[in-house]
């Protein structure tokens, strides 16, 4: 159980302070502060003993927040629960800033009031959340008779994320697969570890309560299909299908189903959530690869050439390319030449930045640079950071697939055509690294 | 936070919420109570307006409702009287036919946390165990237990606890887990809710119905039952199969930490329930948030590998390589599970990759790794020196430093090091700087005297230096030292030994070190033999062992702290440990107590800032340092210690 939750900006000033419980006192506030935040080296670790209470905490741009308790409690469960507490937020006012927090203090007593009692989780999920909450909904004011009974329903029901008598004129849905592939791959170009974190984001404005059925290539899915008959298929299909190591879904999505079938179907809530989270790593397609060559021109000058090639089909089109070459501490001078896009020495952020906007697949950009070194007696060694890359593709690298998603909505006359569908794939890079 | 203003801001206020015409108009009203309450957040003392804010609380309106509810709960401790105003509505409200507001009504009433209104509570709670909605029995089941923390001593009424028992099977998932932990809290004194076979397939059945955080206090709370019977066992572990590979880390944890105490009796279940976990035990040490991977991190290192299944994550080592931009406790973390992986064929890939992170940027983790590499050292000690040597080179003063202590507490448990070892030395006393690289070097040279050639020389330049010398440690070592190095080395030693004795009997201001330099002196006179016999004990301890080969400990013996916060702590304690004095003190380091409420203790788990030593009041360091003891336990002959303090010795 949590004891009281702090939020601080970066200074360390209080912007909200609830306890819930008698055992945390007042000065447990002061005293994050004191040993954390202003402490003068860096975090040591995410969680903080001081004087026998524990301070978990986690920082979202510079915001800190700070779940405290006396006892021994689930590690994991605490910091789970902060980020869902993030997500709320971030659900109810965007972006957790000082600003927006400050803005909303009242809505984050209300929603403190209501997740948490007596430091016992209670409802997290931001659609139930929102009947309980009168800030920013300010309809929420008078409620009808009608209302009231929603919440009763809602409140006693087993959908607790959606409610009842959704109307939409227009039945849309929109899916997005959003993956960030994160990479480490040593100079000579061995993958020392590749994953592909990825989330199913769905749009959905349905009305009524809607059942709906998620189907994609994952391969135990493909290949029990395979086995049952269409054996053409099986063999066609055996490519494209993905294994997943593992995956998160949304609470509305049937486990039991999953589990038995491994098929995935939910009554969605209305509005934007997250359908499901989900890691590969086998066979995962990577976009770019990063073939640095650094060369040491006696004491004083470094020769660097980096060549990267687009790895995708030649048809898509990748955004937002960016290449961080780390320079060592000592530069003096850097000229660069590069074919493609913009290349610019960063010297307050050590780092050779090239930028190019966009650049179709299987194409090959290279730049090089001569880097001219202040001679130093320093004899440490330059640690030779790795050289780090930026990039948007409009595919999913893991090689997900969206195969369909039916809705069936035996009460009201809308049937699963009716419905229009879009889906749309974006892959990020996350850590995406290559040494040097 | 003192706020400027903060009188005039008060007064204002004051007048706008007595302004009849602010009173009349909803919204003016409504934003008058916004500011008090925005001035409250930002510290300003504005209990004043107590009176004021308890006649506001008399509305309709439910936003302002509960605008004041989060002012009267802030302030109703300061004002015991003013709260009985608050009682009245309170109750009405809990009459309302909006079951939000019932349920408001009865949440903040339990909040104001007043003893002297206790009697008033309890009539509309034990109404509200019986309402329709399910909000409201949420929350007047849990006001149940904050009733009874207010005043704990205070007689549990039975029809209560029976009450809520039967609730236990309420159709509401949320009412049912809330019951378990009112329950638990209220008969804390009887060791909590009584768990019988019922109750235990009851939730369980339910198990799937409420959220993560229910599904975690259920499986904490199973773990004090005791199946009867072999096949009721089994039928459970089945049912909880499938949290057990859930993707929510903290359900997997909380299920796995269940398993293990299940199946206690029966360690090839709780094997192979290990074996199931490992998928997911992975992907949470790969999870996107650093703090979750930490976590998962801190219980891999301390529980699964380290003690009973060396095996088990062997083959997924290089999941375990840092990342650049990981902070820097993840980092030490990760190396010190890679430390625990090696074996044969993946020795060559660790160790280059350690040796990459010895020249990271944060000293901290740099020294890690260099700890890390001698680790290793004590299986593979020949490549792992030839890195360490390496390290010499770069004539860093950190690295430097903890190579040199690396080295120490190597030969420490290889003996067979020495040669490379003593050869490493030559030179590098230049470069370190700090006391702990210092104290090390100075443990090597009084050890491994006759095998350094150098060794008078460099203690010449510490003796000379003796008077300028701040840390007590590297006084003491020194000392030390230059006795050992007098025993095999007489004919070199002796002129710097008797400056050195002189200086610290004559002019040294801390006791400390005068002791030791008087007792050193006395035995002397006692002859060669006797000073032999104390000072040149152990060389080594192979007792330590090497790592491989090490037989592994019974899962029962972590089982209880796992899924806890003990094992994200005892890494802390850890990591401290590496700024010790000399090896002989490790075996005399009491083994981190598993019981929770000790190590809770801030004065052993707090982080002290790595520079603080220097600060430390004098009296807690002679009464913290650790040569004392030892020093007494290795004397041959019982000797009056503290009595040489008001001793006089003339020289």
């Amino acid at each position: 159980m949590i004891g009281g939750l702090f939020i601080y900006n970066h200074k360390g000033e209080v912007l909200i302070s609830r306890v819930y419980r008698d055992d945390i006192g007042r000065n447990a506030v002061d005293a994050f502060r004191v040993n954390v935040i202003h402490a003068r080296q860096q975090v040591r670790s995410p969680v903080t003993n001081i004087a026998r209470t524990s301070f978990f905490h986690v920082k979202r741009s510079n915001i800190w927040l700070a779940a405290v308790t006396k006892q021994n409690v689930n590690a994991a469960m605490v910091f789970e629960f902060l980020y869902k507490m993030c997500d709320v937020m971030t659900a109810y006012f965007g972006k957790i800033s000082e600003e927006n927090i400050k803005n909303n203090f009242v809505l984050i007593y209300e929603l403190l009031d209501e997740i948490l009692d007596f430091g016992y989780p209670q409802n997290s999920e931001t659609g139930a959340l929102k009947t309980f909450i009168t800030q920013q909904g300010i309809k929420g004011q008078h409620q009808t008779k009608e209302e009231q009974s929603q919440i009763t329903s809602q409140v006693t029901g087993q959908i607790g994320w959606r409610r009842e008598g959704i109307k939409y004129r227009r039945n849309e849905l929109f899916l997005d697969v959003l993956e960030s592939v994160n990479l480490l791959m040593s100079p000579q170009g061995q993958v020392l570890s590749a994953h592909v974190s990825g989330r199913v984001v769905m749009k959905s404005y349905l009305s009524g309560m809607p059942e709906c059925k998620f189907g994609m290539n994952d391969k135990i899915v493909i290949d029990k299909q395979g086995k049952g008959g269409a054996s053409d298929e099986a063999g066609k299909s055996g490519k494209q299908s993905i294994a997943i190591d593992d995956c998160t879904f949304h609470q509305c999505v049937r486990l039991s189903k999953f589990d038995s079938e491994r098929s995935i179907s939910f009554i969605p809530p209305d509005g934007e959530y997250e359908l499901m989270r989900y890691r590969t790593t086998k066979d995962i397609i990577l976009p770019f690869r990063v073939i640095p060559l650094v060369r040491e021109v006696g004491r004083t000058k470094l020769e660097v050439k980096v060549v990267i090639k687009s790895n995708f089909k030649p048809s898509l089109l990748a955004q937002k390319i960016e290449v961080r070459i780390p320079t060592p501490l000592n530069t003096s001078g850097v000229q660069v030449i590069c074919m493609k896009g913009k290349a610019k020495y960063k010297a307050s952020e050590n780092a050779i930045v090239w930028k190019i906007k966009r650049m179709a697949g299987m194409k090959e950009s290279q730049i090089s640079a001569e880097i001219e070194l202040l001679p130093t007696n320093d004899k440490k060694k330059w640690a030779r950071p790795p050289i780090s890359m930026n990039f948007e593709v409009p595919f999913a690298p893991s090689g997900l697939k969206v195969r369909y998603l039916k809705v069936f909505e035996s009460k009201l006359n809308y049937s699963d055509h009716d419905v229009i569908k879009w889906v749309r794939y974006i892959g990020r890079s996350g850590i995406y690294e290559t040494r040097c | 936070m003192p706020y400027l203003g903060g009188e005039d801001t008060v007064r204002e206020l004051r007048r706008a919420l007595s302004n009849p015409n602010v009173q009349s108009d909803q919204l003016r009203y409504r934003n008058t109570i916004l500011k008090v309450i925005r001035a409250m957040s930002q510290g300003v003392d504005v209990s004043g307006l107590f009176s004021d804010m308890v006649k506001a609380c008399a509305t309709v309106d439910i936003v302002q409702k509960k605008l004041v509810y989060v002012f009267l709960c802030s302030y109703a401790a300061l004002n015991p009287e003013l709260s009985l105003l608050v009682i009245n509505t309170l109750r009405k409200d809990c009459q309302d036919p909006n079951p939000m507001v019932r349920s408001l009504a009865l949440r903040n009433m339990t909040n104001l946390r007043l003893p002297s209104l206790m009697e008033y509570v309890e009539q509309p709670l034990t109404a509200g165990l019986r309402d329709r909605a399910a909000c409201v029995r949420r929350v007047a089941v849990l006001g149940w237990a904050k009733l009874h923390n207010l005043q704990p001593n205070s007689e549990i009424d039975a029809a209560v606890v029976n009450e809520l028992y039967s609730l236990l099977r309420d159709p509401d998932p949320v009412v049912m887990v809330n019951c378990l932990r009112a329950l638990e809290e209220i008969l804390k004194e009887e060791g909590g809710i009584a768990i019988n076979k019922p109750i235990t397939h009851h939730l369980l059945n339910r198990l799937k119905e409420s959220d993560v955080w229910g599904q975690c206090e259920v499986l904490r709370i199973l773990q004090r039952y005791r199946p009867q019977s072999e096949d009721e066992l089994f039928d459970i572990l089945s049912l909880l199969d499938a949290s057990l590979v859930s993707p929510h880390p903290q359900v997997m944890a909380a299920t796995l930490s269940l398993f293990l105490s299940l199946c206690s009796g029966l360690p090839a279940v709780s094997l192979a329930a290990l074996e199931r976990v490992r998928g997911p035990l992975l992907a949470a040490c790969g999870s996107v948030s650093r703090e979750l991977r930490f976590t998962a991190l801190c219980h891999i290192q301390v529980s699964l590998l380290l003690r009973s299944l060396p095996g088990l994550m062997g083959a997924h080592y290089k999941r375990f390589f840092c990342g650049y931009a990981e902070p820097a406790y993840i980092k030490q973390r990760k190396m010190q599970v890679l430390v625990e992986l090696v074996n044969d064929d993946n020795v060559t890939m660790l160790l280059d990759e350690l040796k990459g992170y010895c020249t990271d940027v944060n000293t901290d983790t740099a020294q890690a790794a260099i700890s890390a590499i001698g680790r290793i050292g004590r299986s593979y000690s020949d490549r792992c020196l030839e890195i360490l040597t390496g390290l010499l080179a770069l004539k860093q003063e950190h690295i430097t430093s903890a190579v040199v202590q690396t080295m120490r507490d190597l030969v420490w448990v290889c003996p067979q090091c020495s040669d490379t070892v003593c050869l490493a030395l030559e030179g590098c006393e230049e470069t370190l700087q700090d006391s702990q690289g210092r104290q090390a070097l100075l443990w090597l040279l009084g050890v491994y005297g006759e095998q350094v050639s150098s060794a008078p020389y460099t203690l010449e330049v510490f003796i000379d230096g003796v008077r300028s010398e701040v840390s007590l440690g590297v006084k003491m070592e020194l000392l030390t030292t230059t006795m050992r190095l007098f025993l095999c080395r007489p004919a070199e030693t002796q002129d710097m030994l008797g400056r050195l004795l002189h200086y610290c009997i004559e002019e040294e201001p801390d006791m400390c070190v005068r002791d030791q330099a008087l007792l050193y002196y006395r035995l002397l006179h006692c002859g060669i033999e006797e000073t032999q016999k104390v000072l040149q004990g152990r060389r080594s301890d192979p007792s330590l062992g090497v790592l491989i080969g090490r037989p592994s400990e019974p899962i029962s013996q972590w089982a209880c702290s796992f899924n806890t916060l003990e094992p994200l702590r005892q890494g802390t304690v850890e990591t401290d440990s590496t700024s010790r004095g000399s090896p002989e003190h490790v075996t005399f380091e009491p083994k981190p107590n598993t019981d929770l409420s000790d190590t809770l203790n801030c004065s052993q788990v707090e982080k002290v800032p790595s520079g603080e030593t220097g600060r430390t009041p004098f009296l807690a360091r002679i009464h913290t340092d650790t040569h004392k003891p030892l020093f007494l336990a290795s004397l041959p002959f019982s000797y009056p210690f503290n009595k040489c303090l008001c001793f006089y010795m003339p020289i």
